[in-house]
């Protein structure tokens, strides 16, 4: 079992957790101001989409990324128009967009391409690693926090820029308020339709950067459906961390590590079986939060 | 007088209406031909002729009996999905996980058509079919109990259980249970030959098995409509609380709804392998219940309306294979298509509040611009 549990094992969690990092903090922006958005899954899969079709089309992976970041904005106003603006049901809503995300995807996919299942071509620019100058030398850390891509720094970065944007700022005082008290906003003469706005089209930028990571961060393909549930995952790890970017993190990071463990124990374990992992561990992490809680509750009395 | 009228016409505007009153269906009508247009204009800019690729799909869908036959039948599974989703939505519970519940079925019925040997036909098929909707029911209770227990989000738990559901039969079909025969890539061992569904119509998927369907469909439309304990889940998905109040154990009926809800999709996996595949293979789904459930929302979880929608969504999704291949239009849009008429569809009221709204405002400025002059 060596060749499982070594360095690369830890180098694999980071680079699986990394989208749903991305994609739970965008979750985290709606979730703080109580909507409950599933459509992240959807979102993810357009970003991916996008950011190929901006790399191959401009030769650039900042065309890629500026791709993905407009269409997130674009879902994010959509989704905004639709849920807020509109009142519709957010799960309908969400769901809807999942299955738009799906057929959109590979219409375009057969239309402007001409290939079925996945693209992938030698002109799609990937995203530049980054190697740290001195940290690359370290024996055990270097390798695992020198020459990632540039998108797993940002996912660090965004960690406490969210924890500091959510809980230390004037604007993210008033985004909290919109989901848990909007009449205390309107009555400061804030709007909570516009944090709303706001925290959806966060959300739709961070979980299309997140698609961005799948397709151009290490495999430099698009695929029919690749984002493989990670959107619900991302929502799950929210629930999870209840909504603290930090706590969050560390719960993208778990899910990251057992997907990382499954693919590397496919030499001992049908690999059908490992695929499940990640999502029964999603599961059981969604009823520990809440027996945790009821404990907590319990004590209190 | 009248501004009390007014005032009290505009309160009861406020309450969101959930049925299927006309005015909803002349949106949704309204809606369908909207999103059908911006599938020309899709076909316009791919360089397609819509008039043809239309035609192509309507005449891939009922343009011969055998193609007429393969719309009856994916009408089936939409409808059954559709209910499925109905049923659970309507106490209050959402079911997003039945494509894992018919994978599950389907495979139940798979083990139990291959391996019983000695006993009639006809038993076969009823024992496959029991076998499908307790697996496929059995897979339900466990969302629900948690939903129920510890208020775990069903949603997201659900759609866990369908990846688990999928790669765990994917698992049988390629390990365990993987058939001898060759030529069956990934695939449990053949049916028995007798006990599978015959065709009605030649060449087409329509089985027998449309009469098992029809029954069931028959038996939730009562439950849903007509029985106290349709009434019942009615006032849980409503208002739970009220429900509580009333002296009606919610629990229970939340259990009972998602245990029928994934026993129907269990039921829709037999069907498929019972009738078309006549053995349990991974492809034997292709996001069915997805469909259905767009189905089921569009109606509002009315169960004569699914029924009635679930036709129309088929000729779409069977012509739109037709479309693809006699107008060379990838058959994806129709999915584009169908997520279109959801938008719409769940943003009616604010759609209808936004116009009524403006066409207030106007009046009144009209009425104030009168009396200026006046």
């Amino acid at each position: 079992m060596g060749d499982v549990f070594n360095i690369l094992l830890l180098q694999n969690t980071l680079r699986t957790a990394t989208p749903v990092v991305l994609a739970a903090l965008g979750c985290l922006m709606t979730q703080h101001v109580n909507i409950t958005n599933i459509g992240i899954e959807g979102m993810m899969l357009i970003g991916a989409f996008f950011a190929v079709l901006g790399s191959y089309f401009a030769g650039s992976w900042v065309a890629g990324l500026a791709c993905a970041v407009a269409m997130g904005v674009l879902l994010g106003l959509f989704y905004y128009v639709f849920v807020i603006k509109f009142g519709s049901d957010e799960f309908i809503i969400g769901v809807a967009l999942n299955i738009f995300a799906g057929g959109l995807t590979v219409f375009l996919l057969r239309t402007i391409f001409d290939v079925k299942g996945s693209f992938s071509d030698p002109a799609i620019v990937p995203l530049p690693t980054v190697e740290i100058p001195l940290m690359k030398d370290v024996p055990i850390l270097g390798p695992l926090l020198s020459g990632n891509t540039l998108l797993v720094y940002v996912s660090w970065l965004l960690v406490p820029v969210c924890w500091a944007f959510i809980y230390k700022t004037p604007m993210g005082f008033h985004l909290r308020a919109a989901g848990e008290y909007p009449d205390a906003l309107t009555a400061c003469g804030r709007s909570p339709a516009r944090m709303k706005c706001l925290a959806s089209v966060l959300c739709g930028v961070l979980s299309c950067l997140a698609g961005a990571h799948l397709s151009l961060g290490y495999l430099r393909m698009f695929s029919e459906n690749m984002s493989a549930a990670r959107g619900y995952v991302a929502f799950a790890c929210v629930i999870f961390g209840r909504g603290n970017p930090p706590r969050v993190f560390l719960a993208a990071l778990l899910f990251g590590f057992i997907e990382a463990l499954g693919l590397r124990m496919q030499k001992y374990v049908p690999s059908d079986l490992t695929a499940m992992a990640p999502y029964v561990v999603t599961i059981v992490m969604m009823v520990a939060v809440v027996l945790m809680e009821r404990r907590k509750r319990k004590r209190s009395v | 007088m009248r501004d009390f009228v007014q005032s009290l016409r505009a309160l009861l505007r406020l309450k969101p209406s959930q049925k299927l009153t006309r005015d909803y269906l002349i949106s949704l009508a309204a809606a369908v031909l909207l999103a059908l247009m911006v599938g020309a204009g899709v076909m316009l800019l791919c360089g397609h002729d819509p008039i043809k690729g239309y035609g192509a799909l309507v005449s891939g869908a009922l343009g011969k009996p055998r193609a007429v036959g393969n719309t009856l039948a994916k009408t089936v599974t939409l409808c059954l999905t559709g209910l499925a989703m109905s049923l659970a939505a309507k106490a209050g519970i959402f079911n997003v996980g039945g494509e894992g519940q018919l994978y599950l079925g389907a495979m139940a019925a798979a083990v139990v058509g291959a391996q019983l040997r000695g006993v009639p036909a006809w038993l076969v098929t009823v024992l496959s079919l029991l076998a499908a909707m307790a697996a496929g029911g059995l897979y339900a209770l466990l969302p629900g109990v948690l939903k129920v227990r510890w208020k775990v989000d069903e949603v997201i738990t659900t759609i866990m259980l369908n990846s688990v559901a999928i790669y765990f039969c994917s698992f049988l079909a390629n390990g365990p249970l993987k058939t001898a025969e060759r030529g069956i890539a990934t695939g449990t061992d053949s049916i028995l030959k007798e006990a599978a569904f015959t065709p009605l119509i030649k060449l087409s998927n329509l089985t027998t098995g449309v009469f098992y369907a029809a029954v069931a469909a028959l038996i939730v439309w009562y439950v849903m409509s007509r029985s106290s304990i349709g009434f019942e889940m009615k006032l849980t998905g409503e208002n739970d609380r009220f429900a509580r109040y009333g002296g009606i154990r919610t629990g229970k009926l939340m259990l009972w709804a998602m245990v029928m809800s994934g026993a129907l999709c269990g039921m829709v996996g037999m069907l498929e392998v019972f009738g078309l595949h006549k053995r349990f293979l991974t492809t034997v789904s292709n996001e069915f219940y997805f469909d259905g459930m767009l189905v089921a929302m569009i109606m509002r979880y009315n169960p004569f309306g699914v029924i009635l929608m679930s036709f129309f969504f088929a000729i779409l999704s069977i012509g739109s294979k037709s479309m693809e291949l006699s107008a060379g239009v990838s058959s994806e849009l129709i999915l584009i298509v169908q997520s279109i008429i959801i938008f719409f569809m769940a943003a009616e009221g604010g759609i209808r509040k936004e116009f009524s709204d403006r066409a207030a405002l106007r009046r009144a400025r009209a009425s104030a611009v009168r009396k200026e002059e006046a």
